[in-house]
């Protein structure tokens, strides 16, 4: 008999293994919106999508339309805040919950439901009701029929992340040490703060499998890539051979970093001390120098720390981060137990000369993407997956996650570089599922918790340690 | 029977007359096919909003007012 919903012992990290009922089960499908997917942060989009007033860009969090849009300074406001502020509401009207927007992206002066007519600014108000006189006696309080705005939202770099949940830790007490992993993917190549911008559209594109194989395949599965053996071979890479510039790679350590209490995770790849970044992007001259001088400036501005190299990452629950070869973000939206809408948004440097964006346009969409080479070998692998996982037999059996339990280092460090958590070597070892275990660790403690009391277990272990400072 | 207006068509300083008798001056036109920005001219029913200015519904649209 198929279980239920979600029990405890599906997710058995002792033994490293897995239950196939947490991604073909419709129930813990249901039962992961409420309590992930309203209570965790997620990834909405970036400011540079929206730099007018009055700019909208219909994103999603879960299966919720949402609509980040930045509102019009009026009145006192307006010498303040020029720009006017950043909103992220649900895109569904109050009075009968028609979406209040139908475009994926634009301008405009107020969001007007189709249906009965309510219109809402830029700022969420309530500001069209037809026949508010006639029908409504001028007696509805508008101020309490607004969109329905997000809990909190927080602008990060640059990136918008926002949570329904008021009780959930602010962003920076979310992502925790992690954040230096993040700036990876957000800061601009040279190291500086969040100067990066989204090229081009977002891509989506629905694939018929769970959220949770493309999230874990973004953890640091590096397991998976005899499946990218024909890409290398054709040589999609910016220097003309494999997929990517692997010279960095090459002489470097290669580590898979996991987070316990937060669920974020990734792979990096750190150089020795006193190596210079090789050189990359021999394709093109222009592009080739552009990344060398920033690489320079990077090591420069962040010291010990710029021997850290980015690689795939993932901010739990369901964001997946690319920061290098190609540098872009995807987020797994839920469509059911059997469906995935991916989103995939791609970053380049502001101030990039045009040149070095359209190099790595064409490199981007050849890696990632419903088109891209690389993505498409992981579509394959993971629609598959769910598909022969589904049946009553096969859903008898676990699946394996047992590469590496029980070696993790808490305190890692290489060459007098501390790497913030913990760590799995995998220089010699080649792979771990370090990363996936803990993406599904903390899956379960979301899926078992009943508040953020229980969740932000960082929070009692700096209380226990004020404890025994004052005992002392 | 009156034409029935396209919101769409409206632009900032046309005048349109409302089904209660008013006249209104466009000033903004969001293009959502529903609402319109006017500053109201006249209205015989509430003169007292005459000058100020409103989102008018576009059920409440009578016509365009050609002529002044």
């Amino acid at each position: 008999m198929a279980a239920a919903g979600y029990r405890k012992g599906l997710v058995d990290l002792s033994k490293g293994q897995i239950s196939r009922e947490i991604f073909v089960n419709d129930e813990i499908y249901a039962q992961e919106q409420e309590r992930l997917f309203a209570c965790a942060w997620l990834f909405v989009g970036h400011e540079s999508q929206i730099p007018n007033p009055g700019d909208f860009f219909v994103s999603g969090m879960g299966e919720e339309s949402v609509i980040l849009c930045r509102d019009r300074p009026t009145g006192q406001a307006r010498g303040l805040k020029a720009h006017g502020e950043i909103h992220v509401f649900l895109n569904s009207c109050r009075h009968r919950g028609m979406k209040v927007c139908r475009y994926d992206e634009g301008n405009t002066p107020v969001f007007t439901c189709p249906y009965h007519g309510w219109s809402y600014g830029a700022d969420g108000k309530l500001v069209g009701v037809p026949y508010f006189r006639e029908a409504y006696h001028s007696k509805l309080d508008r101020s309490q029929w607004g969109l329905v705005e997000v809990a909190q939202l927080c602008n990060y770099k640059g990136a918008i992340w926002a949570t329904w949940d008021p009780t959930a830790p602010s962003f920076h007490e979310y992502l925790g040490d992690f954040a230096r992993y993040l700036d990876l993917t957000l800061d601009s190549w040279d190291g500086g703060e969040g100067g990066i911008e989204v090229l081009g559209g977002i891509q989506k594109w629905l694939i018929p499998c769970n959220w949770k194989f493309p999230a874990e395949n973004f953890c640091g599965d590096s397991y998976h890539n005899i499946s990218h053996r024909s890409v290398d071979l054709v040589g999609i890479g910016p220097s003309g051979s494999g997929r990517r510039d692997m010279r960095e790679r090459q002489m470097a350590r290669r580590l898979q970093v996991s987070f316990y209490e937060r669920g974020h995770q990734t792979g990096v790849y750190v150089l020795p001390h006193g190596q210079p970044t090789p050189p990359a992007y021999a394709h093109s001259p222009v592009v080739s120098e552009y990344f060398a001088h920033c690489e320079e400036q990077r090591r420069k501005k962040h010291g010990e720390w710029g021997r850290v190299i980015g690689s795939p990452g993932e901010v739990f629950p369901n964001i997946a981060l690319h920061p290098r070869q190609p540098r872009t973000i995807a987020v797994w939206q839920p469509r059911g137990a059997h469906q995935t809408e991916c989103w995939r948004w791609y970053f380049v440097d502001k101030a990039a000369p045009q040149e070095v964006k359209n190099f790595l346009r064409d490199y981007y969409i050849r890696y990632s993407g419903p088109a891209g080479m690389t993505e498409q070998d992981d579509m394959e692998n993971w629609n598959y997956a769910h598909a022969a996982s589904r049946g009553v037999i096969a859903r008898r059996h676990p699946y394996s996650y047992e590469q590496g339990q029980g070696y993790e280092i808490a305190n890692y460090e290489f060459e007098g570089l501390r790497i913030p958590g913990t760590v799995m070597d995998i220089t010699e070892a080649k792979s771990s599922e370090h990363n996936l275990r803990n993406l599904y660790r903390r899956w379960s403690d979301f899926m078992e918790a009943r508040s953020w009391d229980e969740l932000a277990s960082w929070r009692r272990a700096d209380q226990d340690h004020d404890i025994v400072r004052a005992a002392e | 029977m009156s034409e029935l207006v396209n919101t769409r068509e409206l632009t900032p300083g046309m005048q349109i007359v409302l089904v209660d008798g008013a006249v209104a001056e466009i000033v903004s036109n969001p293009l959502d096919g529903v609402w319109v920005f006017a500053r109201y001219l006249s209205s015989p029913v509430d003169p007292a909003i005459v000058g100020s200015e409103e989102m008018i519904f576009a059920q409440d649209i009578a016509a365009v007012r050609r002529e002044r």
